[in-house]
């Protein structure tokens, strides 16, 4: 199953991602296609298991972000045994949250995006990787390291590991906080605080002063977030759907999400793409993550992020189409996740011991969804009077961007096709990485990410260009 | 001292082992210093496989192209460690064993409640492994195992100093009891019951009430992670050494022997429920040739008992 979404550049096809490029008769590009080539079934081999193994069976779909199948399955559960979880759980969780979403933007964003935002595009290949950023920029490379390794460590203590955490449970947590773990996390969410204060500055700073890159990439397109409110909230809250010009198109519970979203195979990837329904049955593509969620939000619900994102929306637009925009987004969101969990642990209510609510009666079915690092990802399930799972259906984050993350390679293409192959494989990763696509090789490189992307015509193999 | 050169390929896993890595933390750099990366896939562009004293391969074998490079790492390197559970035993998608592989694949693209399209991507995707998924051992040797899904960082700063100090590792196998501090006791539970019926004893043995733990018979690559915060373990690092070298020892012999001797639940019901619920149980380790040449083992009738739709 490409639910993961691994596309592994390296291992899957001769070490190479693959994105094939058709060309028309016109000379003009005419589509242009990023193949997912991994599969592991766990919808169907979840069948038969025991439910309360899926908050620690599911996290292994995807070790980048391993927290998000663990909560939105626990979220799931909560609703199976009808088992609502108290205060404490819930800001644990959101904790968890905030924690993994500080690891996984940080090092997205400064391993991966950081070397062309502040090293320059023009800078020489070898040294346009995070060991260039070490050496050019070593006291920015250095905090946002500490930063995502800060994140990671409050994900261990809340959840019992950094990679695939175990303590969200049906009704809540398994575990609460000592006194001791408290305090740790107090002075390591302090310290994320101010080292997000400074990152989030130098990225603004870097991505302001070249309009020309902010700008590169528009595409208007349908932007999907959850909400409570009119606020950001990436725990829990209703899907909105907001339209390139700013109107709402649709706001729904993920309960309901068969009735607003459709998934379609494509030939030539295991990667199934989604797209938005209306009620005719007319499909729009959309897309999930940082962007969307800052263009869905009116506030963050937090004091310094909520002015990072009006100045965000500002220097943009809102709702901004620019793609590049993205990568701000994720320092924005870096924030506000800091903040968020300053104050979370800030609250008395955290300590508390009751964490986990008993079950109650056995719901046969249960929808729910969280906003992984990347964006909406649900969890549907159908289990027999026993809880075991009869079925499943996931829809994973980077499904939902697969359509636009195809438009956006067709713009790039467009503009560098006729010039050199360097600058067509710089110009497509380039755009790939706008959407942080959970490719786990492409969010943790050093190097380049090794790539291939082949020229068609006509249905005939012009070309490769690969490196 | 000349620096250690060591080559890592990637194969069917979901990189959970990769970021293990880089959670050593500040350790990284201890490690850094005495290893020479010839080959890191998600970090650099290396196309083929340089040689190498130690070869570190994380994920099982799931498609023909996996097993490919398998065998050049071999090739290439004196050494190989299979790092994770997925190389060692299969990892979760080994689950697919209960499955043709067709199944798999039409339930995610054929048969799918929220796909309208109704075929199976077959243009230029890597072909899977008829098998379904194999352990990394099945197509080349392995000359060491680092389970765990993935690994504490324990572990892996003490297997990578062993193999760069030239010494045997020093931690023990354990299985996971070793780390927890619930106490055993014998009680008058007579059912079994899972872990959402009824209330949990914070510091007692979840076995001694009545709560399958697959803790008694799972290595410890983990440090106790789920016994140590309330949560029964699921036997993510794979089998005790005792079940992997001793033919007539399974999971759920282990576990039932233990169980039964602290409640009133028969040996032969614990045993019982273990096969019936064997998804559920042998979800991590279910691919591997350690448990299909086992004469107690027969995974593939007990999931088919509970009906084609487990």
């Amino acid at each position: 199953m490409s639910r993961t979404l691994t596309i592994d550049p390296v291992t899957r096809i001769e070490g190479h991602a693959k994105v094939h490029i058709d060309i028309g008769d016109d000379g003009k590009v005419a589509s242009a296609t990023l193949h997912v080539l991994e599969f592991r079934g766990f919808e169907r081999f979840v069948q038969g298991m025991q439910a309360e193994l899926m908050p620690t069976l599911t996290t292994r779909i995807c070790g980048t972000c391993p927290h998000a199948h663990h909560l939105v399955s626990a979220k799931a559960l909560d609703i199976m045994f009808s088992a609502p979880p108290p205060p404490a759980a819930l800001l644990l969780r959101q904790l968890l949250n905030c924690g993994s979403m500080i690891h996984s933007h940080a090092i997205h964003f400064f391993a991966l995006a950081g070397p062309d935002i502040f090293l320059g595009e023009k800078s020489p290949v070898g040294k346009r990787n995070l060991m260039g950023l070490l050496e050019a920029a070593p006291d920015l490379a250095k905090k946002a390291l500490r930063l995502r390794s800060i994140g990671q460590t409050m994900v261990e203590i809340v959840g019992g590991r950094g990679t695939h955490p175990v303590t969200a449970v049906a009704g809540g947590m398994s575990c609460g906080l000592t006194k001791e773990s408290h305090a740790t996390l107090n002075a390591l969410a302090a310290e994320a605080l101010e080292l997000a204060k400074v990152v989030l500055d130098a990225g603004k700073k870097a991505l302001a002063k070249d309009p020309e890159m902010l700008g590169r990439l528009p595409l208007k397109v349908n932007d999907m977030g959850t909400l409570k409110g009119n606020a950001l909230d990436l725990y829990d809250g209703r899907l909105r759907v907001r339209k390139p010009d700013g109107s709402v198109a649709v706001d729904f519970a993920a309960a309901d999400y068969a009735d607003h979203l459709v998934e379609e195979a494509l030939p030539y990837s295991y990667g199934k793409q989604v797209l938005l329904k209306d009620t005719s049955g007319a499909t729009q593509p959309y897309r999930v993550g940082p962007l969307a969620r800052l263009n869905c939000a009116e506030v963050t619900g937090t004091k310094l992020a909520d002015a990072a994102l009006a100045e965000w929306k500002a220097t943009c637009g809102d709702p901004s189409p620019l793609v590049v925009a993205g990568h701000w987004a994720r320092l924005v969101e870096i924030l506000h996740c800091a903040e968020k969990a300053v104050s979370m642990l800030d609250d008395e209510t955290i300590l508390s011991a009751d964490v986990r609510t008993p079950p109650g009666a056995i719901q046969r079915h249960a929808v729910a969804h969280v906003e992984a690092p990347r964006g909406v990802l649900i969890h549907d399930y159908h289990v027999d009077d026993k809880a075991i799972i009869e079925s499943a259906n996931f829809v994973v984050a980077t499904q939902h961007n697969i359509s636009s993350i195809n438009t956006t390679i067709k713009d790039a293409a467009s503009r560098l096709l006729g010039g050199s192959d360097s600058d067509l494989l710089d110009g497509v990763e380039f755009a790939i990485r706008c959407y942080d696509p959970c490719l786990s090789c492409s969010t943790h490189r050093v190097g380049q990410m090794p790539l291939e992307v082949s020229l068609w015509q006509g249905g005939q193999h012009i070309r490769s260009a690969r490196r | 001292m000349a620096k250690v050169t060591v080559s890592f390929e990637w194969l069917s896993g979901c990189s959970g082992c990769e970021l293990s890595i880089v959670d050593l933390h500040e350790r990284l750099l201890a490690v850094l210093e005495q290893i020479d990366i010839v080959r890191l896939p998600i970090l650099m562009d290396v196309k083929d496989y340089p040689k190498a004293k130690l070869g570190i391969i994380t994920g099982a074998l799931r498609t023909h192209h996996d097993v490919e490079c398998a065998k050049k790492m071999r090739a290439s390197c004196d050494a190989i460690l299979a790092y994770g559970t997925c190389g060692v035993y299969g990892g979760p998608q080994g689950s697919g064993y209960a499955h043709a592989q067709s199944e798999l694949a039409e339930t995610a693209f054929v048969n799918n409640p929220t796909t309208s399209t109704h075929f199976v991507p077959d243009q230029g995707v890597p072909k899977l492994l008829a098998e379904g998924v194999l352990a990394l051992d099945a197509a080349i040797s392995v000359d060491l195992y680092l389970p765990g899904c993935p690994p504490h960082a324990y572990y892996v700063f003490e297997a990578l100093r062993s193999v760069l100090d030239g010494k045997p590792p020093q931690f023990g196998e354990h299985n996971v009891c070793y780390h927890c501090d619930r106490h055993m006791k014998h009680t008058e539970v007579a059912a079994l019951r899972r872990v959402h019926q009824g209330s949990l004893e914070k510091d007692a043995c979840f076995l001694s009430q009545g709560i399958l733990c697959m803790g008694s018979a799972t290595l410890d690559r983990c440090r106790g992670a789920c016994p140590t915060r309330g949560m029964p373990c699921s036997g993510c690092a794979g089998p005790s050494e005792a079940i992997v070298l001793e033919p007539n020892r399974d999971i759920r012999t282990e576990v039932a022997t233990r169980m039964s001797m602290m409640t009133k639940i028969p040996k032969a019901t614990i045993t019982s429920e273990i096969e019936k619920q064997a998804k559920t149980y042998y979800a991590y380790a279910m691919a591997s040739p350690v448990f299909r040449e086992k004469p107690t083992f027969l995974l593939r009738r007990w999931i088919s008992q509970q009906g084609a739709a487990r």
